[in-house]
Order: structure tokens, then sequence, then C-alpha cells
């Protein structure tokens, strides 16, 4: 007889859980004990956010032809909206611009990009998958390169707090280790937006990419088309009821595909920004298994099947 | 198996190999001594593949398979750069990661064939060099070629198929063993011919030319002549040895080579089992077909929608910063080919993205999880039969799961219910019966002052051993040594005589191919006339002390047809007696009934009786030949022995004719043991709710009694007999019986509401006995419906005088009527037919050779191994091979739905957000490990309770574990899984800046826990290893997330760390993972609890039992 293993004879010591009525109350019990409780600190950290919106697009364009007015160089594209501050809000005052219909992961526009360009300089003619925005009518080589950089939004905004001009800092607003790592420190921009169809921004040709932060934070595409991005931080609190005035440059053309465009001033909580979705999700099932366990509970009691 | 076994087993029709050598009109002609290239070389191989041809045919083998081909095309399309979804080396990589893992498996094994090929090739043998005088040199297998003359030493292996031409025995006999060939390990004796031999002793060398027939794969068969000093002389089976036989207890044997390397008999059979398929592969093609309509469902959507979407776009594109139709260097549209065309792309685009709801890497883990569970089979000690050494084989992998939903099982008899080892119980000489055996210390012969004991005593009558002792002159004691004189001579054992400790003594040992001859012999020994020597011309036979020599004249062999086998013996008292044993519907014929009516019909009833206690019955008889009859027995004997064409049937007509007017001596009956444990096992199996059917070679008494003896019969039960002669008389008695189990079916269920269950409900159960007779009449006709009819309402069918055909007729009979799943188990050669027939074939390593393991799917020592194989290992292998399946099914359709609905937010371009890695590693890293090992040792409950409780095992002969149900539940969870998977961050991250890699990552993870976590909540048994895999795929998967995001070529760099930061991202994981399990869990406790399954109770039990017992403990010692 072969000697005998626990392993060969398949006899490894094993837990065997089996669903008894105890387990399953208490299990659904304790997740009801514990998402009840989340939920209501997630409502309550999202209420705690003061958020301002504003959309702009259409009101920023006096005329029909919203298309050609956009597209005109020499129209005066200055804008000012008024908003006033329902609540005390904390710095940092996130700035940011939000953008409906625009669709950041569509499949032409999310691979039109060259990474391997944007970090080493001999790489600059690796633009094969940038195209029609990859090279120049006479061949030189577009850094960045394809349709993700030459989209670069190009609003800009000027805040002013019951008048007084307050600063917009746009300093630190990509992440970190696309500064550090992603974008080169020794890559400036050339050849750049200067194609027949000018998509979006320029870009100041003296400052290396890793110093691009808007750039940086465009690149970073979003994931859903309707998506935000930082534009900058105010470093100082906005009391109740004062007057929040914008002067927009309004450059970006939303027009042509029947997009909308918004201001946002929010402040931060633990969840990020104002999101009431996690919080009543948390209530939702927590109920849900409160009530199964009461469900459970009242089953087992009128239908017993006494176990062995 | 019959009475006796045929010394050439399985041999087809002689005149069809006739046949053949007729049209193909040439035969091989062989100059002995003169190596001829023109015949094939006997160096071997059985490696498929060499270092050049490898790659070329391991791919071509591989793409044989469907799947790979599908996979292929996905890969190719990729390839386009319109359609180009994922990265050109991403998306060889899973393609390539499968053809190179079974690339490698299949080199190692190749490697290993070579090695042994190499090891074969390269053995040394002593050949007769060439224009020398008898000078042998050594020389390398390979080397070796027909013509070519060998010199084999005792135990060494033959190198090719050869005729013998001499040996060291005088008579030039010699023995090989034949377990390589056909796993038989008794010695069989082969024979060189007197003028080869004679020749050989006078010059030292043997120079003619042979004729012999072109290579085929009858073991059993050969025929051929020789033509030496102007002489013809035939040879036969006897005269051949094959390669891989060793030569045994001959000091040498000389043969001259006739087939070398791939035409040896034993490469010519050298093929591997049938492939089968199993049932649940088989079903799980609807699956496929159901999955594959979804996948082109799911793709319609999506370019329509995109079609669409561009429709009301149409205008816009050309200024759209994320569309950007025009390329202003050369004012033409980019990539972009009209509506029509992108609809097309976009189809074949999202055929790339979702082909993963076909779960090609589910046929790689069925694979591996079989190959898991076939060595846990083989390593079952429960399995290892301690007699004959041997462990559980799995020969056919891919039907492991069908041992788990067998509901019939057909069996043979002899050798695979019973032992297949023969003891002569008792006799009937001259129509007096001797029974009352008693154990005896058997007689011993003294040869040369040395004691010569046979082997084996068997129990011995002291009335008879007093008549034979004593009065010798007594006309009946005269009948009795015939009788046993009989026994001795008429067989083809031999005697081997072995060393003993004790110098003085040695021991006989009978080695014969048929265990009856065997016992009769060791009977007869018992008695005191003990068969002592045998060489081709006579035997050596001493007769109560006095030793006598008998020359055997003439050997009538035993066929299927005639059914019994008689030689023809010259006396030492000068006269010439012919001695018949077979059974006995064959000698019953040919005896001179007129003579002794008293006799034969005393010999009929002891028959009888004996048959009903369950012996295997033989008739002896015996006529004394006159002169003349006798040369014109021997003049004919001699024509046909030499004649090259039509010999067996010359040889079978004249046996017949001398084989007449035969005195009847008597009867022996021997006892066929039943093996350990047939009856539990039976009555497991039947318990199991699987029909047992028995067929067997036996005599429908015996068979009856068999029956009776190992529990199949009971005295309850209502046997219905079909033993007819004719086809009229056949459908009378089927209507009859068909009668018979409607009115039986009517009284049994006026109390049970369910006829179906009429049977076990009721006291009284149906037995059907059929007749192999009547078979004949009953298969392949339009009866073959009504047998089946009767053969359903039977619990019990029993078969008997069965030919291997027909075992196989009355397997398809219900195969091809049922969607039940048979199996056929057997030992013999006869049963290689209905093995290969049924759905699962298994082989006993018995007695008889191996053909019967050859051609199974599995084999193993012992009939009661069946109850552990398919109660345990076959309701594991079921339950957990249909769990995988449909597992993967669910893994994928979740995976491939939160694909799908993220392409609804896209504009229908199939971006997908997961990172292109991450989407190929799911199937291959992320969540296959977990069900592969789950697969191996998962088991929903212990051996213990499964053989406890067979019914348990009903589950799988109800489809319980795998069917359309299951399918759509499964299914409809893996919808449910990836809205939440999708849609919570969905809403989540709606209007905020998340990016698009590190919500991919988010959803990636978020699937894989999910899935995970589903397997983990149907995991029943948690042992380390399974732990080590569950927990450790989902820190694999974290692991290779992180290692994506590190590479920043990768647009996603950074993207994970970055999103476990922020708290909301757990907070999601957490409502992500429950809210997906919610149901799953809520249906799990309702339905094991208000809808328990048997194996829920028993699970049950199992806990709450031990803990009882612990309980019971601890009070006990408070």
């Amino acid at each position: 007889m072969p000697a005998y293993s626990k392993f060969t004879q398949q006899e490894l010591p094993a837990c065997k859980p089996l669903l008894t009525p105890e387990i399953v109350i208490a299990a659904f019990a304790l997740i009801g004990a514990l998402f009840v409780p989340i939920g209501l600190a997630s409502l309550h950290a999202s209420r705690q956010v003061v958020e301002l919106v504003h959309r702009y697009d259409a009101s920023c364009v006096p005329v029909d032809d919203k298309v050609g007015f956009i597209q005109n160089s020499r129209t005066d594209k200055t804008c000012t909206v008024t908003m006033t501050v329902p609540k005390y809000m904390k710095s940092p005052i996130h700035v940011y611009y939000l953008i409906d219909g625009f669709y950041q992961n569509h499949r032409r526009y999310v691979r039109s990009r060259s990474d391997k360009q944007l970090r080493y300089k001999s790489a600059a003619h690796l633009t094969s998958d940038c195209v029609p925005e990859g090279d120049t009518a006479d061949h030189a080589p577009i850094v960045p390169c394809g349709l993700v950089a030459w989209s670069l939004f190009n609003d800009t905004y000027t805040v002013r707090v019951n008048g007084v001009v307050t600063q917009v800092n746009k300093k630190d607003i990509a992440w970190k280790s696309d500064k550090n790592n992603k974008f080169g420190k020794n890559i400036y921009p050339s050849n750049f937006q200067k194609g027949r169809l000018i998509g979006g921004a320029t870009l100041n040709e003296s400052i290396p990419l890793s110093e691009q932060e808007d750039l940086i934070v465009w690149m970073r595409t979003a994931a859903l088309p309707t998506f935000r991005k930082l534009y900058g931080r105010i470093e100082k609190d906005i009391n109740a009821n004062d007057n929040v005035t914008v002067v927009i440059q309004n450059n970006y053309n939303t027009y042509s595909f029947g997009g909308s465009k918004a201001l946002v001033l929010s402040t931060a909580s633990w969840i990020g920004g104002k999101n009431n979705f996690i919080g009543i999700a948390y209530l939702t099932i927590g109920g849900l298994c409160l009530s199964l366990a009461m469900g459970f509970l009242v089953l087992y009691m009128v239908k017993r099947r006494y176990v062995s | 198996p019959g009475p006796f076994r045929p010394s050439r087993r399985d041999q087809p029709d002689p005149s069809a190999s006739e046949r053949e050598l007729h049209e193909g009109g040439e035969y091989r002609a062989v100059a002995v001594g003169e190596p001829s290239p023109e015949f094939a070389g006997n160096a071997v191989r059985t490696a498929k593949y060499s270092a050049l041809t490898f790659l070329p045919r391991n791919l071509f083998e591989q793409f044989r398979r469907l799947s790979y081909v599908y996979f292929l095309a996905i890969t190719v399309l990729n390839q386009l750069p319109q359609v180009a979804v994922f990265g050109r080396g991403a998306s060889v990589l899973p393609l390539a990661f499968v053809l190179f893992v079974t690339a490698v498996k299949d080199a190692y094994e190749d490697i290993r064939r070579h090695r042994s090929d190499r090891r074969e090739n390269n053995r040394l043998a002593a050949v007769l060099a060439p224009q020398t005088a008898g000078e042998y040199l050594p020389k390398k297998w390979k080397h070796i070629r027909v013509g070519d003359v060998v010199r084999v030493a005792s135990n060494e292996t033959l190198p090719a198929d050869m005729v013998l031409l001499a040996t060291s025995d005088p008579t030039g006999l010699a023995h090989v063993q034949t377990v390589n060939l056909d796993g038989e390990t008794n010695l069989k004796t082969r024979y060189a011919k007197q003028e080869t031999q004679l020749s050989f002793s006078h010059d030292g060398h043997v120079a003619g030319m042979l004729h012999c027939e072109r290579p085929n794969r009858n073991i059993y068969g050969f025929q051929a002549n020789l033509e030496i000093d102007g002489k013809r002389v035939s040879l036969g089976p006897s005269n051949i040895v094959l390669r891989g036989c060793e030569l045994k207890n001959t000091t040498w044997a000389i043969g001259v080579v006739v087939y070398a390397g791939k035409e040896t008999k034993v490469m010519l059979n050298n093929s591997g089992p049938p492939s089968k398929r199993s049932r649940l592969e088989t079903q799980l093609n609807r699956e496929t077909v159901i999955l594959s309509i979804m996948l082109i469902g799911m793709c319609i959507t999506a370019s329509v929608l995109a079609g669409i979407w561009l429709l009301n776009h149409q205008r816009e594109l050309e200024f759209t910063q994320f569309f950007r139709e025009k390329d202003y260097t050369t004012g033409k549209n980019y990539n972009y080919y009209g509506i029509g065309m992108q609809i097309f792309v976009t189809f074949l685009m999202a055929v790339i993205v979702y082909q993963v709801i076909i779960p090609i890497s589910l046929y790689i883990s069925m694979e591996l999880v079989r190959l898991g569970q076939a060595y846990f089979m083989g390593a079952d000690n429960d399995l290892y039969d301690e007699s004959s050494r041997s462990r559980f084989q799995c020969r056919a992998l891919n039907i492991n799961e069908d041992l788990g939903q067998i509901k019939y099982v057909f069996s043979d008899k002899t050798g695979t219910l019973t032992e297949n080892k023969m003891e002569f119980m008792c006799a009937s000489i001259h129509g007096v019966d001797y029974s009352s055996g008693k154990p005896a210390c058997g007689s011993s012969v003294v040869v040369d002052d040395l004691l010569w004991t046979p082997k084996m005593a068997v129990r011995t009558d002291p009335q008879l051993l007093k008549l034979l002792n004593n009065d010798s002159s007594n006309e009946e004691a005269k009948l009795v040594l015939e009788f046993f004189l009989a026994l001795a001579a008429c067989n083809t054992i031999v005697p081997l005589v072995l060393d003993t400790r004790d110098p003085k003594q040695k021991l006989i040992d009978y080695q014969g191919e048929s265990p009856d001859e065997q016992a009769l012999a060791y009977a007869a020994a018992s008695y005191g006339i003990v068969l002592v020597e045998r060489t081709s011309g006579y035997v050596v036979i001493d007769v109560l002390g006095d030793r006598q020599r008998f020359d055997i004249l003439g050997l009538h062999e035993f066929d299927s047809d005639r059914k019994r086998m008689s030689v023809i013996v010259g006396c030492p008292d000068k006269t010439v007696k012919l001695y018949v044993k077979g059974a006995d519907s064959s000698m019953f014929g040919i005896i001179n009934k007129s003579l002794e009516l008293d006799n034969v019909r005393a010999t009929e009833a002891h028959l009888h009786k004996y048959s009903s206690l369950g012996l295997r019955t033989l008739v002896v008889g015996m006529r004394e030949l006159s002169q003349p009859e006798f040369e014109e027995w021997q003049l004919a004997y001699e024509k046909a022995s030499t004649a090259v064409l039509g010999r067996g049937n010359l040889l079978r007509s004249i046996a017949a004719n001398v084989e007449c007017n035969i005195h009847i001596l008597g009867a022996s009956g021997i006892e066929d043991k039943l093996q350990d444990g047939v009856p539990e096992a039976i009555e497991s199996l039947r318990q199991a709710g699987m029909k047992v059917w028995i067929l067997t070679g036996d005599k429908q008494e015996t068979a009856i009694s068999i029956g009776y003896s190992c529990k199949l019969l009971t005295n309850d039960m209502t046997q219905i007999v079909i033993n007819n002669n004719s086809k009229e008389s056949c459908k009378r008695s089927l209507e009859e019986a068909l009668a018979r189990t409607k009115e039986h079916r009517v009284a049994s269920s006026i109390g049970s509401p369910y006829p179906v269950l009429a049977s076990e409900s009721s006291g009284t159960v149906l037995a059907l006995i059929v007749d192999g007779n009547s078979l004949v009449y009953i298969l392949e006709t339009e009866l073959q419906e009504e047998l089946f009819k009767v053969a359903t309402e039977c619990s019990v069918v029993l078969c008997c005088r069965v030919a291997p055909l027909q075992k196989a007729g009355i397997v398809a009979l219900i195969k091809n009527r049922t969607d039940d799943m048979t199996l056929a188990i057997g030992d013999g050669a006869n049963d290689v037919s209905m093995i290969q027939m049924a759905d699962v074939g298994v082989g006993i390593n018995g007695q008889e050779g191996g053909q019967a393991v050859m051609a199974s799917d599995f084999s193993m020592g012992q009939f009661r191994f069946l109850v552990p194989l398919l109660l345990v290992h076959g309701h594991w292998n079921y339950q957990r091979m249909g769990y995988m399946i449909l597992y993967n099914f669910y893994k994928n359709a979740t995976f491939v739905l939160v694909l799908f609905w993220y392409v609804l937010y896209t504009s229908f371009t199939l971006t997908t957000a997961i990172t292109e890695w991450s989407s190929l590693l799911y199937t291959v890293l992320y969540t296959s490990l977990p069900t592969i090992v789950v697969g191996i040792l998962d088991k929903d409950l212990s051996k213990s309770t499964l053989l406890a409780y067979p019914k348990l095992y009903g589950s799988g002969q109800r489809n319980e574990k795998y069917n359309l149900n299951l399918f759509v539940l499964n299914m409809l969870e893996a919808l449910w899984q990836s809205l939440v998977v999708f849609y919570i961050p969905y809403f989540a991250y709606r209007q905020s800046t998340i990016g698009m890699s590190s919500l991919g990552d988010l959803w990636a993870l978020a699937s894989v826990i999910v899935v995970n976590m589903q397997l983990a909540m149907d995991i029943i048994r948690w042992n380390w290893i399974i732990h080590v895999f569950v927990w450790g795929t989902i820190a694999a998967t974290v692991i290779c997330l992180f290692v994506i995001d590190s590479i920043w070529v990768l647009p996603g760099y950074g993207a994970i760390y970055h999103i476990m930061g922020q708290g909301l991202f757990w907070l999601l994981l957490l409502i992500i993972v429950v809210t997906a399990m919610v149901p799953h869990f809520a249906i799990k406790a309702f339905s094991e609890h208000f809808v328990p399954s048997d194996i829920q109770i028993g699970r049950e039990i199992e806990k709450f039992e031990a803990l009882n017992q612990v309980l019971s403990v601890d009070s006990y010692y408070q």
C-alpha cells in the first residue's frame, strides 16, 4: 500500500462554512449596521461642500452663428459672469471648468498622442499615432503631437471677489508623478498649433512640457463625456453673500459639437467634491441588508427546518 | 469468457485474413540469413517530432482545435490597422501564451519519447554475421533488418518479430512472456519446426526461403511457409515470437526476423485509446452557441449605435476636436470611410473586444483540471489493488466528469465480478457424482531422487481417491483413470519445474493460457495423475507413481465455433486415443447417445446441478481410434498442416470429422470465485440509482446462480426469461414479457402515484434474463425496440452466452435510445468492443490479458473499486467540472458586460477604460488559477458521506450541477454584477475630474474581486491551498495593476497610486463588492435552507454529526 498522505487522499484539514440561519441573519445585520453610519457620514461630508456651478457657453456668445463667432480670431470673446456665494467657503477653493459632450474617451482621440515624445527629446519624430496632428505640412514633427494636446482647453478666468482681483493659483494642479516622470523637463513645444485648424490653446515655446500644467491636466483624458478639470485654486476664504465676478475669455469651441461649458467653484472634503450619491447608495444598501436580515428572521421563524 | 478461453483470442475470421492474403496477392519473401534492405528497418520511432519539424507540426496539431482557430482569427483581425483594438504585442500575448504552454508540454512528452526510442534502438542483440558460419556479433537493434538471424538468450527481450528456427530445447520448444504485448503474465509456448531445428543442430545454420503474409496487427495470427531443403514447411502463430516479448525458461533461441521496426505487431497495435468527449463538453457547446449569439448581439448593438451617432453628428465631425475628420496636410478624410464602412469596422472591433465572453481559456482550464483529478484518482489508496499492486489509471483524460453521471453499468462476469482463479470442485464420472471434496496435501512425484510437487493442491474426494488407488482392475476405476488422463493430456498446459529452498524438492508450476485448463491439470495431479513434461511431440505423465510417455500425434485447438478441443494420443500400450473436452452444448452433439443413455442422462443431471451451484462445467469424452481410422486422419492432418491457404478451415473440418461417436467419460465442475466485495458493490451501485446489467458468456444456469451469489437477483424478484431459437418465438416471448411488465406496473402503481418509481417502491422487482441465441434474432432487427422497452422496465438484466459483438450491441441498444450514460466494465479481450462502445469503458487488470485495459478509458484492479470511483470521484469530478464551466462563463460575461456598458459613454467607439494589458490578463491571470485549483481540490461532501448515502450520486444523473437553468441564473448574476461594478463608480464619479485610467483600474479591480468573491462564496471546503490561490490571485491582480501603472509610457502612468489615495475609492470598492454579492448570498441562503438539495442535507449531516459527536464526547467527559 502506498504511503498515506493527507494531500494525495484529499483529506487536508479544511474549514467548511455553512450558511446557517444565524450566520445569514448576522451577516445581513452586520452589513446594515456598518453601511448606515458610513452612508450618513458620507452624506454629511457631501453637505459640507459648497459648490457653485455656472454655465456660460450660451450666455457668452451674443450671436446666432456661434461656431463662426468662436472661430473668428478677431471677435472680442470677453464675458463676465457674476455669482453670489450662498455659504462660507473655506480655502482652498478649487476652480474647475466643466465640459459636457466632449468625448475625451473617443477611440480616435484617446490614442492620438505620443507618450515617448513627451519624455525624450530623441523621440520627437515618433508621431505615427498622432495623425492628422502629427507632422506639419513640411514634415516637421509637432511637439506635443496628437489630437489630445491639440485640443487643449483655452478659456481663461479672472476672478474678483467683491470687486477685488483674487489670485487663482495655477501651480501644482497636475499630478506630481506626471510632472516628474511623464513630461520631460527638456522638451519644449515646437510647431504646435500651427495648422490650418486651431484646436485650442497655444503653448509658450520657452517653457518645458513638465511645467505646462494645463497641458498635463488636459492630457489626463477624462473617463466620461461630462467631466471637469482643475483650472486652479483660490487660496483665500470667501464669505457668505460675497459677490464673485469672473471675467472669462471664452475661446474654446464647444459649439461645433453641441457641447456645453461651465465654471465650477468648489470646496473639498474627504470624499472629494459634492457627491450625494455615495451616501445615498450606502444608506440604500444598508437599509436593504437590514430588511433582508429581518425578512430572513421572519422566514426562519415561520418555516423552521431543523438542521439534521 | 466462455468455458474455456480460446487460445487465440480475438482472432478475426480466419477466412478473412486469408482473403486478405489473396487479395494482397503478394507474400513477403525473406531469405533466411540474408538481411534485405527492401523492408522497413528495425529502428522504431514513437516520437512525433524532430527538432526541425517540431514547430510546424506542433502548431498544425494545435490549430486542429477549433477554439484555437477562433483565437487566431481574432488575433489576425486585430492586426489590421483599421480595426486594431489592442496593441500588436498585447493582442498576440494570450494566444502565444496558450500555444507556448501546450508546446512545452508536447515537447516534454516528445523528448521523453525520443529518449525511450533512443534507448530502445541502441539496445544490442546477437546477430548472425553474414558469410560466416555461426558467428554472432552484437548489433544495435536499429540496424537489424528483415532476414537477419538473431540469437536471444533467456530473459532477453526480442528485438523484432521472428520466426523461431531453433532453440536450446532439443524438440524446439521455447517459452515467452508477452506481458509487454498484451499484459498477460503467464508463459506461452512457441515451437521451432522440427525441420529447422534438425537442420540447425546438424550444420549450425539454416538456409531457406520464407514466405509470410504482409505485416498486420493481429497478434494471434500468423501464416507463412518455409522452403527448406526443397521441402515446404508450414508455419503458424505458434512459430513466431513477437517484438517486446521476453524469452523465459529457454537457454537460447534462434530466429529469423520477418517483421522489423514499425511493421512489428506490437508497433502496429500501438494506438492510443479511442478519443471520447464528455457529456459536459457536449452540453457546453449549446451554451457556447448562446454566448456567441450574445456576442453577436452586443457587437451589432455597438456598431448600430455607433452608426446612429455618426449620422446625428455627421455635419459636426470636421470641427469636433475629439473627432477631427480631416487631415489638412492632405486635405482628405483621415481614417474615416463613411458611415456604412464605419459600422462594419466597429462591428469587427467589437468582436475583438468582446470575444472573451466565449471563454477560450476554459478549454485549457478543463484540461488542467482533468489532469489534476486524474492525479488524485490515481493516488487514491482506496483504488489501489494490493494483490496486483496496481493503481487506478486514467487512460482517457477527457471524460473524468462522465463518471459522475452513469445510469447503466454493463459488467462482464468472469474476471470482473469473479476472480478468474479457477478451482476444481467436483467431478461426475460415468454418471457418478463425486463432490464431497476434502482438503488434501496433494501428491508428489519422485524424479531422479527428487520430489516434484505440483504448486497447488485441490480438494479431493476420498471415495474417488480410494477407487483410483485400490482396485485398478475394476472397470469403473479404469474409466476414472481415463477421465483424469484426459484432463492431464488434453490441454496446452506446460509444466515448469521450479527450484525450492529444499534442494531435494521441486515445484511443478502449470503454465497455460486458460485458467480452466490449469485447474483441471492441478486436479488430475492431486488425484495422482501428474503431468510432468511436455514437448511438442509427447507428454510425460506420472500415472499413480508410474511414469509413462504419451505421444501427442495431433492437437485440434479450441475454437469458438466448435467450443471444444481434442488431442490424439499414442498411448504406451500402442493404442491411439482421441480425448475431447468442451462445453456441454457442443459435446452432447457428438456423443454416441445410443450406447449409454443412462450415463448421459446422469451426467446431464449433474451438469445441471453444478451449473446451478455457479460452477463452470466441462464435459470430457474419448474414443479409441482404429488403425485405418488413424491413418486416414493422419494423412489429412499432415496435408492440412502444411497447407498455406485455408489451413484453418481444413483443420477445422478434419477435427469435426474425427470428433464423433464420443464415449462420454464425465464432467467437471470448476468454481470461479467472486471477487471481494462484489455483492456490496452491486448493492451500492443499485442504491445510487444505477442499473447493473451482467453480460456473460456463461450458461443461463451459471449466470443466474452468479446473479444470486452477487445479490443481483433475489428470491422476491419475478424473473422473465427469454430463451428462444427462432425469430417468431422471440417475438412472442417479448410481447408476453411486455404484457407482464405492464401488468406489473399497473399492479404496483395502485398504491403509488409515481409510475416511474413503481418498480422501486413496490415489493416485487422484475428481472430479465436473455440468452445469446435469442439475441441473435433480436439485436439489429425490429425486435430491438421491444427488448429495450422490456429491459428498461426491469431493474435487473442478465444476458448469458453472449458473443463479444453482442455485448457491444446491447450497450448500443441503451446508448442509442436514451440520454443516459453507460459504463462498461470488463477484463478480457471479449469485452473490448463493449468497452469501446460504452460512454465510459473500464478495464480490470486481471488474469486475462491487457487487451481490455488497452481499450479502456480507466483501468483498475477490482470490480468493487467501481463504487468509490463512481460515487466518490465521479461525483466530485462532475460537481467540480460543472461548477467550473458555469463559473468561467459567468466571470467572463461579467467582465465583458462591464466593458460593454462603458461603450455607451464613449460615443460607441469601443474604447476600454481598463488597460488592454488588464483586459488580456483578466482571463490568463486575474481569475484563472483559483477556478482551476477549486476544480481540482474542492469537495462538496466527504468520501465517507458519499459512500454512506449512495443516493447522493443522483445529483449527477439528474444533471443538477450543469443545466440551462443554472446557466441562465449565472448569466443574470453576471448582468447584475456588471451593472453594479460599472454604474456605482459611474454615478459616484459623474462630472468629476476622474481620468480614464483611474476609473479603469477601479473597474478592473472591482470585477476581479467580485468574481473571486463569488467563487469564494461557492467554495465548500477551504483548505490552505485554496486560501493561497483565492487571496493570492486578488493580491496578484493588485500587484499587476501597480506594475502596469508604473510604466511611464502608458497613458495610465501613476493612476492607481492616485486613486487609491482617495477615500472615495475604498468606499466604492466596499459597496460594489457588497452590492454585487447580496443577491447571490440571499439566493444561496434561501435555497439552502428552504429548498435544500440532497447534497446540502448531506453537508449539514456531515457538519453537525461531527459536532454532535464532539458534544457527546464532551458530555461524556463531564
